[in-house]
Parts: structure tokens; C-alpha cells; sequence
């Protein structure tokens, strides 16, 4: 079968086209679905043939999570009157937490990252094996510590503090933060630096003013990658917190084993407010992404 | 200028000496660098695996301490069992099973990730209108917490919901499929929802390895009259290779590590289809509250990941050696 | 005033000697360029002068100060380099102003600096603007600016034109030329081109593997090369080297090569005979025997007019062939027979170790 030139290619667009409209639904359809599920009043949550789009939209759920609203319904076949508990926790003081956590935590991993990186990449201050070394902090899987870390944690009063899971969290996220960073600063050119040198500037000088602002479409890209694993962080923040420090991955967690059966519009309610913060700054800061997740593993 | 500082040029050290102070200062700027992360390290990663090796010859658990629920009580109230606990770790049928689900649910992630993200960006790494819209959406999995796409799983995924009806109008027939809580597919689900989770992370290291391919071997090799999946074969997938270990094995390494979705949906049910490895020691430390034999697991389970990471690390080396040596640049000019 | 002493310098990377016991005063003032093929040792010189490299042997004075032990911002230096490195994310007015910010000058006299360096080289238009929106000529003139505003004593310039187009080399050539006219400060200047070692140099060093070969002015370079080396690196075009051998004929010696014989001066009459090298500037060859001097028979293979002057290639076993330039107005045929005359004062004379025979 000879195809011209051109067929070739209006035919490679469509298939193109075809594939990539077929995963765009795949991946919008789960996020649809939790925005629409989040303005569904209680009686649509569970209906058959399920409701796509509410036309009884309702800030309802919103109210009972968000806001300090007790919601009251009738069950429609027993007379029953449930009473579905305002917020469970405190999801507003949670958003808190876990706003202050994940961003001391990643501001602290991605700045000491950063100038770690520098030292690697001009003075070799760590040889090329602790580099992947390093790596170790990340990969090994934290159910492997969390046991004797909480009992360590309780006896040194860090159970649940912010210190004790910002602590953690900048362990786990620094090895992202040096080997992404690094794959930035390897490509500032020297001269750069030297030109600094001789106009008299000093060496952390230099890094502030010349070496980390060439950088910073990578580092904001690393600031967001390591946000996202931070926020979203669920095991250490289940084990290592109790009452005072609550996340908000662990605050949706308690929705799912409340003794009043499934609640999927609050859970909506709520996530739509997990997620929404990390999609906003995915999205002011996209064009940064493109580069920036290569580790070093790519030249340009 | 002035001459304040001279110094005796016959001072005997002084050729060195510059590169003394440097060198000093790179010292210091080193250490401080590395002070603090070795402070966490020393002060509270190290005492967690002292613990850990304690508690897993001295059997305890949350119920032996009692009412008395402070630091040293632990100690007081557990036992010398020598090598019991390794003995019963590495006899046990649902630890075996734990290690088996992982390496599956890993490895099926790992490739789905893999091959997925690696499509797509094969299909978008030229400019095309549309790019940037697709590009957008297609990152957006990743910016979603996964215990919220456990829980939105569930909603779309359960008896009545969007996805049997879907089904449904496509073959024309009612469908209600039990994709969470039927033993058989459990597993496979969770990892359906980590790949659609996690392709982003794929998608976005291919989509800069593609993009940072340089043109002109590619360009040669079609004049040269090479068929475009030959050039794919011979000469983008072999320069690709260091980033498609990289993104192999970073993935394979995290959904080992998975939680969320699998302790929060399903609590390593129904049955034990979902326990995998953090699932199960889970269960054992902090349900049955077992710390002792949570401790001899996890040093387990530490070995076997410290053997993996080690592997890894070495393909990795090789691969960045062969990297740097192919982009070796010549020796400064003058 | 600043004197720039370099006393028994040696850099050394491992196994490899890049520069060999170098001995070299550099006056107040001076427009020193040093010149070499890649890898001779220029830069490693340069960037051993400015700090960035820390000799293994030897010393550096400014002004009679040892300045090894000194980091590269505290030795009163300028340094311009290939790449200009101009910092990309900061305008070109905070570009030029950052060494003095570094130097904690005040405010308002940065400002009336910044004005006054960028109208000597001629860029207040481009102050507010971006690097990256600045042309490769203009970044250099930044990257100068840059450099003049700290007023430092001496200049290190590390091939700075050799990102740049020919046309703007010549142009900013100039430049360079004009403003060490005007700024009378000592200029170090390293490149690979020997034209712009010519026309910019007070005292040219010539360098090649690690060593000085030859220094002096432009002229002297060109007129008296003490070595092959020197001799086929300077003039454009090369000066016509031909190997071959000296052969004793009686009172006299003979050159004796597979393209032609002819016999040599008086002058070289007690040389030592020997395998050697021929050498005569294209401009020295004289075409009609008018001038004295050998002559030989020769078929034109190919003839080049550049306006001004005339080009003629003839052919001969070497790789490279025999030129000649002649006055433009000259009418000279392809494969037209002439004579080439070889005037004595205009034939050098290499041994085998490429040494000048005198």
C-alpha cells in the first residue's frame, strides 16, 4: 500500500490525535468525576445509572467539610434522620499543617539541596559513590523505620510536632533535591562564575546572585516535584502524628473509616481542596517542568 | 595598588599555601553543608535502626508495656529471644507471599508507567498543535494526592458506579464488575490507579530525553535511507537508554514503597490479595502491635531493598559513565 | 603603575607539562598578546595571571608583590573572556555595575560610572536591555564594560573575538586598539590568530608547548622568526617553506630539494650542511629576474587576484604549494612559464631541528 507523503502524515495525525484524546479522557475522567461527585447532594451519590453531572448541585458538601456546617438528611426510605458530622477533624487546621509541613520541609530540602549540589558539582565534596549513596535515603521504604522512629520520636517529645515530619520529610525528599539541582548547575558555565570571581565577589555570593538564578527554572521544577511527595505524603504523617498534627491526606483518611458508611461528596468536598493547591501551582509554574526531571541522565 | 602584603617570597610554604586556604575553605563550605543532614542522620535515623536491631532479639510489643507507656518501659518489658523472631520471619508464608505481591505490583507498575509515558511522549515530543494542552493534562495525575485518587478509585470503580455503566453502554449489556473487593483483581486495580498516578513522571523524563536528542544523527541516518523505526531502534533508543533505566528504576523503587492506596482503600484485603511488603509489616507493628517482629521484617526487607538499590546503583553508574564518556568534551584550549 | 612579573612559571596537570618554566616581565602599559596554536599554554599563562589556576611552580608579581596567594578578585584585574559570560538573568546596566557593587561603592557614583564607561564603548543604548537580546558584538562591548568599570590595572583578555564573525573582529579589534590608546593600562591579550596578534601587540610572546619561542614586536616577529615555527605561524599568506638538504658545492653551499636547486647567499657559506628548510615570504618572491638572486624556471598552476594583489600558486611536492603574490596590475597567464627570483635578504634558512641558520 503506497501512501504519499502527505498521507502519511494526516494519517500519523489522526492516529496521533486519536491516542492522545483517548488517554486525555483517561485522565480527566477521574478528576471529573471527583469535581462533579464534590456539588452532588447525598440522595446522587450512590444513584444507578450514576449521575454525571448533578442538576441538583449543591455547595452542601463543601459546607459540611469546609465550612463549621452540621448537615442534617432524611434518609428517604427508613425516615431515618442522619446526622453527618461537620468536619470530622478540622480540615481547615489540617490545610494548615500540611501547608506549613510540606513547605518548610521542601523549601529547606531544595535550598540545603541546592548548594549540596553546588559543592558536588565544582568541589566534588561528595565523590560520585556517596552521590548514589545518597539515593538510599529515598529508596529505601519508610514502613522500614517509621516503628522504632515513633518510639525514638516519643521519647525524644517530637511525636507528633511539625519538627519531627518536617525532619523526615527533608531526609527522604533531599536525595531529589541534590540530583535534580545538580543536573542544572553542572550546566552553568564556569566563566560564569569565574567573571563573578574577579569582578570580587565572594563564593556564597556567588551562588546567590549568579549560580542559583540560572538555575531557577530548574529549581522551581524541583520545588514542585518535591511539594507534590511532600503534601501528599500519607504513611509518616498516619504514624507520626496523633491528635495535634493532623495532614490533610490523613484527614481525608479518617472520611473512609467513619462508622456512617461512605460519604463520597464530602470526600469529594475534600479532595477537590487537596488537590487544587498543588494543581494551581502545576499549572503557574508548567513551562519550568519540561526540563528539570533528567537527574542528569540527559545532555543538552 | 598597594604593597602591604608581601610576603617574603622565600617563605618556604607559600607555593602551596593558597591552595592550602582553598582547599580549607572548600573543607569548611563542605562541612557546613553536610553538618546538618549528618546531624538528622546521626540523631535520628541512626538510634531508629539501633532500636530496630534491639527490638528484633528482645520481643516486645505495645501490649507487654502496659499502662506505662514511657521510653525506657519498652526496654524493661521486653524479652532476649536471640534469633526466634528471624527464624519465624524466615519461615513465614504470608511474609513470602507480601514479598511476592510487591515484586509484582512493582514490576507491573514499573513497565505500565514505562510503556505508557514512554508512548505518549514519543507521540508528542515534536510540536504539533495541541502540544501544550495535551502536555498540561497529561501532568496532572501527578499533581493529585494518591489517597485522594484511592478514594475517587473507589467512587468510579465501585458496583454502581461510572465505570460498570460506561462499560455498560459500550457492550450494550449491564455490567457490574467488582473491581476492588473480588481477591482476583484487587491488586491489579491499585495498580491500574498507580500507573494512571505515576505515567506523568514517565512521560515528562522521556519527553526530555526525546527532546534532547541531537537532530543531526537522526537526520543522517534517514538520508542514509533508514526506515523511521530503525532510526528509533538504532539510533534514539540506544542514546535514550541512561534515562530509561533512570525512569525504570526510580519507579520500580517508589511503588515498592506504595501505601495510600493500598492500606487506604483496602487494608490488604479483601483477603491478603492486597498485603504487600509496607502493607504487611504495617499490619504486624501497628495492629497487632508486634513491634519486635515488625523489627526483624523490616531489617528483612531492608536487606533485600539495600540489594535492589545496590544493583540499580551500579547499572546507573555505568550508564552515567558511558554517558559522560560519549559527551566527554576535549581538554580546556590554551 | 603595575609591572607584571612572571618568574620561572610551570603548570603541570598530572603527567602533562602545560606551561614550562616561563621567565617574562610585562611593562606598565603594554599591549602584550600571546599567541600559539591550541593547547601551547597561552591560557593556562592567562588564567594562572588572573588566579583561577594555581601555578606548580613559580611566582607571580604585580608590582613587585608575590600575588600567588592572592584570589583573583584582590590582584587589580580585569579579565574579558571567550564566552563574554555576561550573567543572563540580570539587565546589562546591572551587569556592568555588579563589580562595583561587589566593591560596595555607593549608589549614585554607580550610576554616573556605568553612564561613563558605557558611552568610552559606546553601549548607553543597550543599558536597560537583556543580555540575551544583545548581539554577539555588543555582548562583547558589554563583557569589556563590564570590566573597565572597576578600573583595574591590567586587562586579561582570553580570545575574546573568537566568538565574532570576521567583519566584526576587525571592528572590535579596533576597539580594543583605540581603548588601550586611551586607557594607557597594560593589556594581556590571548588568541590563536596571528593577525590580530599583528595589528594589536606592542610585544608579541609566541608559545608553543608550554614555552615562550620567540618575543618581540610585530615586525620583529615577522622579519626575523627564529625558528620554523614562528616562521610558518606568522604572515598571511605562510611564507613558502621548502624541505630539502644543504649541500657543500666547493666555496659555496647549494639547496638541493625534489622541486628545484638553487644555489644559496655567501653569507650561508660556512653553514653546516644537512638536511633543512628553505623559507621565502610569498611577498619576497620575485617573478622576472630583475632583483638579483637564484633563479628557477616554473609553469603558473593557478592564478588568484584579490584586487590589490595577485596570487600565484605554483605546483611542487609539498603539501602545500609555492606562492607567490605579485602587484595586481600585473598580467600574469595560467600555465604561463615564469621566472622566480629568490633575493638573498629574503631566504631563511631552518636546520632539521627547525632551529634559524644564520
Amino acid at each position: 500500500m503506497a501512501m504519499t507523503k502527505s498521507q502519511r502524515r494526516i494519517s500519523y495525525a489522526a492516529f496521533r490525535y486519536l491516542v492522545l484524546t483517548f488517554w486525555l479522557l483517561v485522565v480527566a475522567f477521574p478528576i471529573f468525576w471527583m469535581v462533579s461527585t464534590s456539588f452532588k447532594p447525598d440522595r446522587e451519590w450512590f444513584a444507578w445509572p450514576p449521575v454525571y453531572i448533578s442538576e441538583n448541585a449543591t455547595l452542601q458538601n463543601y459546607l459540611a467539610v469546609w465550612g463549621d456546617v452540621t448537615t442534617h438528611s432524611v434518609d428517604e426510605q427508613t425516615g431515618e434522620i442522619k446526622t453527618y458530622a461537620q468536619s470530622l477533624q478540622r480540615p481547615w487546621q489540617a490545610l494548615g499543617n500540611s501547608a506549613l509541613i510540606s513547605v518548610i520541609a521542601t523549601t529547606l530540602s531544595v535550598l540545603f539541596g541546592s548548594v549540596l549540589a553546588y559543592g558536588v558539582s565544582r568541589y566534588q565534596i561528595l565523590s560520585e559513590g556517596r552521590m548514589f549513596q545518597l539515593l538510599m535515603l529515598r529508596m529505601v521504604p519508610p514502613i522500614v523505620l517509621v516503628a522504632p522512629i515513633s518510639i525514638w520520636y516519643s521519647a525524644l517529645g517530637l511525636l507528633d510536632t511539625i519538627l519531627g515530619l518536617v525532619m523526615l520529610y527533608f531526609l527522604t525528599t533531599l536525595p531529589y533535591a541534590v540530583w535534580m539541582s545538580k543536573s542544572f548547575i553542572d550546566e552553568v558555565p564556569r566563566e560564569m562564575e569565574q567573571a563573578a570571581e574577579i569582578l570580587g565577589a565572594s563564593r556564597w555570593r556567588t551562588i546567590w546572585e549568579v549560580v542559583l538564578p540560572l538555575v531557577r527554572s530548574g529549581l522551581v521544577a524541583t520545588f514542585l516535584f518535591i511539594l507534590i511527595l511532600t503534601w501528599s505524603e500519607y504513611l509518616l504523617a498516619l504514624l507520626l502524628s496523633k491528635a495535634q498534627i493532623v495532614t490533610l491526606p490523613v484527614e481525608l483518611s479518617k472520611y473512609q473509616g467513619s462508622t456512617e458508611g461512605r460519604v463520597y461528596g464530602r470526600q469529594a468536598a475534600l479532595s477537590v481542596g487537596i488537590t487544587l493547591p498543588l494543581i494551581v501551582v502545576g499549572m503557574i509554574i508548567r513551562k519550568h517542568l519540561a526540563r528539570g526531571f533528567s537527574f542528569g541522565m540527559v545532555r543538552r | 595598588m598597594t604593597a602591604d602584603s608581601t610576603l617574603p617570597s622565600d617563605m618556604a610554604p607559600q607555593l602551596n599555601s593558597r591552595a592550602a586556604t582553598r582547599a580549607q575553605g572548600v573543607r569548611r563550605f563542605k562541612w557546613t553543608v553536610l553538618s546538618p543532614l549528618i546531624a538528622l542522620m546521626v540523631f535520628i535515623l541512626l538510634p531508629a535502626f539501633v532500636l530496630q536491631g534491639y527490638f528484633s532479639f528482645f520481643s516486645f510489643s505495645i501490649f507487654d508495656a502496659g499502662d506505662d507507656t514511657s521510653f525506657l518501659s519498652y526496654f524493661r518489658a521486653s524479652e532476649w529471644v536471640g534469633l526466634d523472631l528471624w527464624k519465624d520471619a524466615l519461615t513465614d508464608d504470608k511474609f513470602g507471599f507480601a514479598i511476592i505481591r510487591s515484586l509484582l505490583f512493582a514490576v507491573g507498575v514499573t513497565v505500565g508507567c514505562f510503556v505508557i509515558g514512554f508512548a505518549l511522549a514519543l507521540l508528542m515530543y515534536r510540536p504539533f498543535r495541541g502540544q501544550g494542552f495535551y502536555y498540561i493534562f497529561f501532568i496532572l495525575p501527578m499533581l493529585t494526592v494518591p489517597i485522594v485518587i484511592a478514594y475517587t478509585g473507589e467512587m468510579i470503580l465501585y458496583q454502581n458506579g461510572p465505570l460498570n455503566d460506561i462499560i455498560g453502554m459500550v457492550t450494550g449489556t449491564r455490567s457490574d464488575a467488582q473491581f476492588l473487593y473480588k481477591q482476583e483483581v484487587a491488586l491489579t486495580t491499585i495498580a491500574a490507579m498507580e500507573i494512571w498516578n505515576w505515567t506523568p513522571f514517565s512521560f515528562i523524563i522521556m519527553m526530555a530525553g526525546l527532546a534532547s536528542l541531537p537532530k543531526e544523527p537522526q537526520e543522517a541516518a534517514q538520508i542514509l535511507g533508514a526506515s523511521k523505526w530503525r532510526i528509533f531502534w538504532e539510533v534514539q533508543l540506544p542514546l535514550l537508554r541512561p534515562v530509561i533505566l533512570l525512569a525504570l528504576i526510580l519507579r520500580f523503587l517508589e511503588s515498592m514503597a506504595e501505601f495510600p492506596k493500598t492500606w487506604g482503600l483496602l487494608q490488604g484485603g479483601p483477603g491478603s490479595a492486597t498485603e504487600t511488603i509496607p502493607v504487611y509489616i504495617f499490619i504486624t507493628a501497628w495492629q497487632f502491635f508486634d513491634i519486635s517482629y515488625g523489627a526483624v521484617l523490616s531489617y528483612l526487607v531492608l536487606f533485600m531493598m539495600m540489594a535492589i538499590v545496590m544493583s540499580a546503583i551500579w547499572l546507573l553508574r555505568r550508564e552515567k559513565k558511558s554517558l559522560d564518556a560519549m559527551y566527554e568534551t576535549k581538554p580546556q584550549e590554551g | 603603575m603595575s609591572r607584571i612579573e612572571l618568574v620561572d612559571l610551570r603548570k603541570e596537570y598530572g603527567n602533562v607539562v602545560a606551561v614550562k618554566a616561563m621567565d617574562l616581565t610585562i611593562e606598565d602599559g603594554e599591549f602584550i598578546v600571546f599567541v600559539g596554536p591550541s593547547g601551547c599554554g597561552k591560557t593556562t599563562t592567562l588564567r594562572m595571571i588572573a588566579g583561577f589556576e594555581d601555578p606548580t611552580n613559580g611566582e607571580i608579581r604585580i608590582d613587585g608583590t608575590v600575588v600567588n596567594e592572592k584570589e583573583p578578585g584582590d590582584r587589580d584585574l580585569g579579565m574579558v573572556f571567550q564566552s563574554h559570560a555576561l550573567f543572563p538573568h540580570k539587565n546589562v546596566a546591572d551587569n556592568i555595575a555588579f563589580g562595583l557593587r561587589m566593591k560596595k561603592v555607593p549608589q549614585d557614583e554607580q550610576a554616573a560610572k556605568v553612564k561613563e564607561v558605557s558611552e568610552l564603548v559606546r553601549i548607553t543604548h543597550l543599558l536597560g536591555k537583556m543580555p540575551a537580546q544583545c548581539s554577539g558584538g555588543e555582548s562583547q562591548r558589554i563583557a569589556l564594560a563590564r570590566t573597565l568599570v572597576t578600573e583595574p590595572s591590567n586587562f586579561l583578555l582570553d580570545e575574546p573575538l573568537s566568538s565574532l564573525d570576521a567583519k566584526l573582529r576587525r571592528e572590535l579589534r579596533a576597539e580594543c586598539d583605540r581603548l588601550h590608546d586611551e586607557l594607557q593600562k597594560t593589556f594581556i591579550y590571548v588568541t590563536h590568530d596571528q593577525e590580530e596578534a599583528m595589528t594589536l601587540a606592542d610585544r608579541i610572546i609566541v608559545m608553543n608547548q608550554g614555552e615562550i619561542v620567540q618575543q618581540g614586536t610585530p615586525m620583529e616577529i615577522y622579519s626575523d622568526p627564529v625558528s620554523y615555527f614562528v616562521a610558518d605561524f606568522f604572515g598571511n599568506p605562510a611564507m613558502n617553506l621548502i624541505d630539502g638538504e644543504f649541500v657543500k658545492n666547493g666555496d659555496s653551499l647549494e639547496f638541493k630539494s625534489a622541486h628545484f636547486d638553487i644555489p644559496l647567499p655567501a653569507k650561508f657559506a660556512n653553514a653546516t650542511p644537512g638536511k633543512g628548510t628553505l623559507g621565502i615570504r610569498p611577498e619576497n618572491v620575485g617573478i622576472g629576474a630583475n632583483s638579483g638572486g637564484a633563479t628557477i624556471e616554473r609553469e603558473v598552476e593557478l592564478v588568484e587576484p584579490l584586487g590589490k594583489d595577485t596570487l600565484l600558486y605554483f605546483e611542487t611536492e609539498e603539501s602545500r604549494p609555492f606562492v607567490a603574490v605579485v602587484e595586481g596590475t600585473e598580467d600574469v597567464k595560467r600555465h604561463a612559464s615564469v621566472t622566480i627570483n629568490f633575493p638573498d635578504d629574503a631566504i631563511f634558512l631552518f636546520g632539521a631541528n627547525g632551529d634559524r641558520i644564520r
